[in-house]
């Protein structure tokens, strides 16, 4: 309950300006972009995190629930806050703090859009990934509490895979840096964990981004077709034919005209539907690649394709294609959007089906769609002053969930749960799995004050938690009843019930990983889960048991001409998917393939109890519920054991090429720095020492043959630019890679060191860590700031050194590897941060009786 | 009308949000009553019965500059700002309206000498230091509480009107058939003189005749604050005036005006006999932006083409202003403001720009977010002074990264805002009205 003396106090903490509770201005802010609407009871626009800090202490104090809120273009009532509870704007956190373009980071305030991030980087030649439609007005700070797609994400992933860090404010008023400007901070993947929690766990401040180059070139096509489904399968034999485009886009005739209407974006109004299709990269190759993209159309069914000619042409057809949602006022005064995502083979069936739903409940429904991702976006049409319509429009939007969901995949792709789709997690979900998520926002929001009755289905009265059902339409494979699973359930109920630890392991390769635990454990393993449970070449997906190795994994996959594009360290062929997804270890191919955290679309894993909780699902974008994929990958085991895992898959590279060159460390580092930010797409760039002060650059290209060759050639420019002898190019196996030898050397010394730093201060850590102490072995990922060390020996002193130093570079750093005795003895995680309380904290949730590894995560819990 | 008439239209926001990026008030306040989304939002609550007819109604009503900038950005084009100046009649009504905006609406704007003499009284007290006498005459004062703030914008006055030197009559001009009729809208009357006095120099050389209309306010003031009533008594004035002058077209320097004057079927919407004579002035209406345009680049219509010949033998004295400005050597940067009421209330925008870079030695240069409101919208800056401010400070701010050494612009509300600004954050940049820039370049020719 809001009292005078709480409005008295937030004025003392904001300022009186800056405190409204007239009736008109709770009107202002009882609605969102979506159908919800609920009226706050106070709305305070607080300008420093330390004024955020505050105002939510005291909310804490006095239990009134809150929401953060940008601009609120939410789409799901996410914003919406009832209770009279307080609404907490950010749009005083407009500036853009730091540009970082040699360390690929900026940082900014969580209120800044995410066009003007866009605006901010552009003259640094660099772009901001993620683009969702509403780019021109969603702030940064919606974007990351929604996990925002765009066109673009088909190539580049969603929001999680392009936050580095967050400064977040908790429920009670702490405030917390997490991640930051280095990769793979130790502990659990909070930031992944946050991102897509839809403001129920923490208000976000301050934000790290990525960016990345621009592209060299990129080529705007409009498909034009007379029936959909044509349409469809253009899209899906794009991605069969292994082209990854920039976007792939669907409009149908309904929203065409919706646009037109609202002055011409050059969409011809007769089309049944138009893909808005881009390609982009090294102008080499580019043209060829569109010209088979332009074939691939007509030979399913396209009546014309128009190329853009121009760049305002482009910008033309982006603006229809982004002011979509806006433009149905030009047919209907409301829309409710729906933002399902199916498997795009399933595209034509599943459109037919929204159809006849659209037809059944007499609402009109007009497409447009990251077809390309199989992500929809029905707009059912009505007039919200009709009571009637209102409720019609509900439970079309409901039915379209349900097929979504039946289809096998989720009820949203990238517009969030929030209030509007809260009912339907249960389609989805079991009543374990909600339950779990529960826990979650429990373990760090225990009042229940952020953002209440958001995501999560309501528990029964007079219950705490959500009965144990079955997910009511998906139909999950594997889980329990696949092989090995039932034992391991039984092993792990049977062990708890000792009051035992247990250790998860695969095939031995991690084994001692971590901080050594300091009680006695029984290990389980995954060796018989060896299940392949699914795998769709089409779609390009696989879910196999924990227990297969990869080189049976990458044996399968070789059969239709795919991989899954990782070449994780210091792991061989034997080595099992179930242990690279507990450890999320990844090699610097990542530069083009990105990391586990990015690969994986789903789990599924056995708790503390000896129960199956599900996480994500097939589809490659899906925003259900809070992100437990990314909070379990790189757990360690110790959050539970990970029985199956759902991948992306990607097309083999025609050919794997790596130039090297050679001089002193410095102007490799230059180099290795210069080609990163060019326009040259390589998949990984490495350094290592060599004799006497020299050191050799390498940089990966996989791809086509042409390109490839194209790419190493002006490659070799730029090395030979900064000085470099350039020593040739040479193919490399696309499984090995060409650093099996480097790793090998790096895991054969008694201690490995992983420390990742800002890009840009990759040399000058490498330079500084000789004196602490000599490395046997050294490899820099340049193109990561990561550095991988092997030394004979390291005393506790110099380990705390190192430590210190990573972080002198913004960075931190672990120990891959160290003897049983120092790992006795020290924690191989470096000194404690901040954030790993938020670590601890999770795992008290979700395995109190510390039933996983005990003590084996950074702090030793 | 009623807010309830409006009910579709209002009705047709579907909360997408898009107006937010546009809106210069959201952009320096951050709160939903400064957006279009917010405004019409509380409309539909008026008139749903959600929310009441009262003073917490102020902010969203009044502090929109009506600069039009999110019907842009609208896919629906929703006409936001006229849907608010429309209640804003209405909050008059139920609400009440100050005694102020009747004093200046209903006996100072539709009388130019009353104006004349009340300028000339304030431009006495102001110059002579002693600007307490302006404001014991209650002149500026009309304009609401933030008047002790806002007196600093308008520097200095003019002791003399334009029109107090330049007589309302015809006069002859140097070129061959056309005859024009030069409206003197309030500011250039009152402030902007010599801008007055180029124009009217370029107008007599271009033109056979150039008759000086003694038009009265063109409404826009009263307009704005949905003052229906008076707004009629102006346009019908100007109508009458517009109607006896012997004249081919109607040419102003204040594209405010030239917007507001060619929307004047909107003042006499449901009055059919009134519209004829509307639409036959409309059709004569010239922004002096594309008026000048026409005679420099060429017309498509007949008699306007006649212009092109005489513009060009034309020779004059130039702006010594301007000329003072101009660099000796080198190039001297240009930019411009585009005033809302000619950029998206006229559409006219690459005009402007063609016209300065046809001067000799001036290098344009496009200033960021040209097209946004400079936060003086007529007499907001003086009604809400400290928004304004922050729109404004945006616009210097984008204005400083351009190093210009002139800004230009058509309007002079935007002139006396963006003068201020200028002033305010201590630039070097000189601002000037397009027709003294035109002004200066036929000097060079002479």
């Amino acid at each position: 309950m809001i009292t005078d003396s709480f409005v008295k106090t937030m004025e003392d903490i904001v300022g009186k300006e800056y405190v409204r509770s007239s009736e008109a201005d709770m009107e202002l802010y009882s609605y969102d972009a979506s159908l919800i609407g609920g009226k706050p009871g106070l709305v305070v626009f607080p300008g420093t995190t330390e004024e955020v800090s505050k105002v939510m202490r005291e909310a804490y104090k006095a239990g009134i629930p809150n929401v953060g809120r940008g601009f609120a273009t939410n789409l799901s009532g996410g914003t919406i806050i009832r209770f009279q509870g307080l609404v907490v704007v950010l749009s005083r956190f407009n500036q853009i703090l730091e540009i970082h373009p040699e360390s690929k980071y900026a940082v900014v305030q969580t209120g800044v859009t995410n066009l003007e991030i866009q605006e901010a980087v552009s003259p640094l030649g660099m772009f901001y990934a993620p683009d969702p439609a509403s780019q021109k007005v969603s702030t940064i700070g919606g974007n990351i509490g929604e996990n925002s797609g765009g066109p673009r994400c088909l190539k580049y992933g969603v929001t999680s895979n392009h936050i580095l860090g967050l400064k977040m404010v908790l429920a009670d008023g702490e405030i917390v840096d997490i991640g930051g400007p280095s990769l793979d901070p130790p502990g659990y993947d909070i930031r992944g964990l946050m991102i897509g929690s839809e403001g129920c766990l923490g208000v976000a401040t301050e934000i790290t981004v990525r960016i990345v180059p621009k592209t060299e070139s990129v080529i705007t096509m409009l498909a034009i077709y007379d029936d959909v489904s044509s349409a469809a399968s253009t899209v899906a034999a794009i991605m069969k034919a292994g082209i990854v485009p920039l976007t792939l886009e669907m409009m149908d005739n309904m929203i065409i005209q919706a646009v037109e209407k609202g002055g011409s974006c050059g969409y011809p109004i007769d089309a049944a539907a138009v893909l808005i299709i881009e390609v982009e990269g090294i102008t080499t190759g580019l043209k060829e690649q569109a010209e088979q993209v332009n074939r691939i159309c007509m030979e399913t069914g396209c009546r014309e394709v128009r190329t853009a000619k121009t760049q305002a042409e482009r910008e033309l057809l982006w603006k229809g294609r982004k002011g979509a949602f806006g433009a149905i006022c030009n047919l209907s005064p409301n829309y409710l959007v729906n933002d399902g995502c199916v498997l795009r083979s399933d595209l034509p069936v599943v459109l037919d089906r929204v159809k006849e739903i659209s037809e059944k409940y007499g609402c009109p429904v007009a497409n447009v769609f990251h077809a390309g991702d199989g992500n929809l976006h029905p707009l059912l049409m009505f007039d919200s002053r009709n009571a009637a319509e209102v409720d019609q429009v509900h439970k079309a939007g409901w039915d379209i969930m349900k097929i979504c969901a039946e289809f096998g995949g989720t009820i949203s792709g990238e517009h969030g749960i929030g209030e509007e789709k809260r009912d339907a997690m249960t389609m989805v979900f079991s009543g374990h799995d909600l339950n779990t998520q529960r826990r979650v926002k429990k373990a760090l929001d225990p009042k229940d004050l952020l953002n209440p009755q958001k995501v999560i289905p309501l528990v029964p009265e007079g219950s705490d938690q959500l009965p144990d059902t079955k997910p009511t339409v998906l139909k999950r494979l594997g889980g329990e009843t696949a092989s090995g699973v039932g034992e391991a359930m039984a092993a792990i109920r049977k062990a708890a019930g000792e009051k035992k630890a247990v250790r998860i392991a695969g095939k031995g390769t991690f084994n001692g990983f971590g901080n050594a635990l300091k009680q006695e454990v029984v290990v389980l393993d995954s060796l018989n889960m060896t299940d392949f449970i699914e795998y769709d070449k089409d779609n390009q997906f696989i879910t196999v048991g924990s227990g297969v190795t990869l080189e049976a994994l990458q044996a399968k996959l070789g059969g239709e001409n795919q991989w899954l594009p990782i070449r994780p360290p210091f792991c061989d062929g034997a080595t099992t998917i179930g242990a690279v997804v507990a450890m999320a270890t990844v090699g610097p191919e990542r530069l083009a393939y990105g990391a586990p955290r990015d690969l994986l679309l789903g789990l599924q894993y056995i708790d503390a109890s000896g129960s199956m909780v599900s996480t994500g699902g097939r589809v490659v974008k899906n925003v259900a519920g809070f992100d437990m994929t990314r909070l379990l990958t790189g757990s360690l085991g110790t959050l539970g054991f990970i029985t199956e895992s759902t991948w992306k898959t990607a097309t083999r590279p025609e050919i794997c090429k790596k130039i090297s060159a050679s001089g002193s460390f410095a102007n490799c580092f230059e180099a290795g720095l210069n080609i990163v930010k060019s326009h040259l797409q390589a998949a990984l760039v490495t350094i290592t020492p060599g004799e006497g002060g020299q050191a050799t650059l390498s940089a990966g290209f996989e791809g086509l043959e042409m390109v490839v060759d194209s790419q190493v050639e002006r490659c070799s420019e730029v090395m030979k630019s900064a000085a470099l002898s350039v020593d040739g190019a040479e193919q490399y196996p696309l499984l090995e890679g060409y650093l099996g030898s480097a790793f090998a050397a790096l895991w054969a010394v008694p201690f490995t060191l992983q420390a990742d730093v800002v890009i840009s201060q990759g040399a000058d850590f490498v330079s500084r860590l000789s004196p602490i102490a000599r490395p046997a072995e050294l490899l820099l990922d340049a193109a990561h700031g990561r550095v991988y060390a092997g030394f004979d020996a390291l005393t506790g002193e110099q380990w705390q050194k190192i430590d210190a130093l990573a972080a002198s570079c913004k960075g931190h750093c672990r120990l891959l590897k160290a003897p049983e005795s120092f790992a006795g003895e020290h924690d191989l995680f470096g000194a404690s941060r901040p954030e790993w309380r938020l670590s601890h904290l999770v795992k008290q949730a979700l395995d109190p009786h510390k039933v996983f590894a005990p003590g084996a995560l950074p702090g030793r819990i | 009308m009623t807010v309830s008439a409006n009910y579709d239209a209002i009705a047709k926001c579907n909360k997408c949000g898009f107006c937010h990026v546009a809106c210069p008030i959201f952009r320096a306040t951050g709160h939903e009553s400064g957006v279009a989304r917010g405004r019409l939002a509380m409309l539909r609550g008026l008139i749903e019965g959600r929310v009441e007819w009262n003073h917490e109604l102020e902010d969203p009503l009044f502090t929109c500059l009506g600069c039009g900038a999110c019907t842009t950005n609208c896919f629906g084009a929703v006409p936001t700002a006229d849907l608010v100046l429309n209640a804003r009649s209405e909050y008059f009504e139920r609400v009440g309206k100050k005694p102020a905006h009747r004093l200046l609406f209903e006996h100072l704007l539709p009388y130019p000498k009353r104006l004349h003499l009340a300028a000339r009284a304030a431009a006495l007290g102001k110059n002579s230091g002693a600007s307490k006498v302006a404001k014991a005459m209650g002149l500026l004062r009309i304009f609401g509480r933030d008047l002790p703030k806002a007196e600093g914008i308008v520097e200095k006055l003019p002791t003399t009107s334009f029109r107090g030197t330049t007589r309302p009559e015809t006069y002859a001009g140097q070129g061959k058939d056309l005859n024009i009729g030069y409206f003197v809208g309030c500011g250039v009357d009152v402030i902007q003189v010599d801008a007055g006095a180029a124009t009217f120099n370029s107008l007599k050389r271009i033109g056979k005749s150039v008759t000086v209309l003694n038009n009265c306010c063109c409404g826009l003031p009263p307009w704005s604050y949905g003052d229906i009533e008076n707004t009629k008594v102006l346009a019908e004035k100007n109508l009458k005036v517009f109607a006896e002058a012997d004249v081919d077209v109607i040419v102003t320097d204040c594209s405010s005006c030239a917007s507001f004057l060619k929307e004047y079927r909107k003042v006499f919407a449901g009055e059919p006999q009134k519209l004829e004579l509307v639409e036959e002035t409309r059709k004569k209406l010239r922004d002096v932006v594309e008026f000048l345009y026409t005679a420099e680049f060429g017309a498509s219509g007949d008699k306007e083409a006649a212009v092109v010949d005489s513009y060009h033998d034309a020779h004059g004295s130039g702006s010594a202003a301007v000329q003072a400005v101009m660099k000796n050597s080198g190039k001297t940067v240009v930019t411009y403001h585009d005033p809302c009421h000619a950029v998206r209330g006229q559409g006219i925008k690459s005009e402007s720009r063609e016209l300065l870079k046809s001067i000799p030695n001036v290098e344009f240069r496009e200033m960021a977010e040209a097209d946004w409101c400079c936060g003086g919208a007529g007499s907001y800056a003086l009604t809400h002074y400290d928004l304004s401010q922050k729109v404004l400070d945006r616009k210097i701010g984008n204005l400083k990264k351009t190093e210009a050494d002139i800004l230009v612009t058509s309007c002079p509300a935007c002139m006396i805002q963006l003068a201020w600004g200028i002033r305010k954050h201590g630039l070097n940049t000189k601002i000037f009205h397009i027709s003294e820039m035109t002004a200066y370049k036929e000097g060079l020719t002479a």
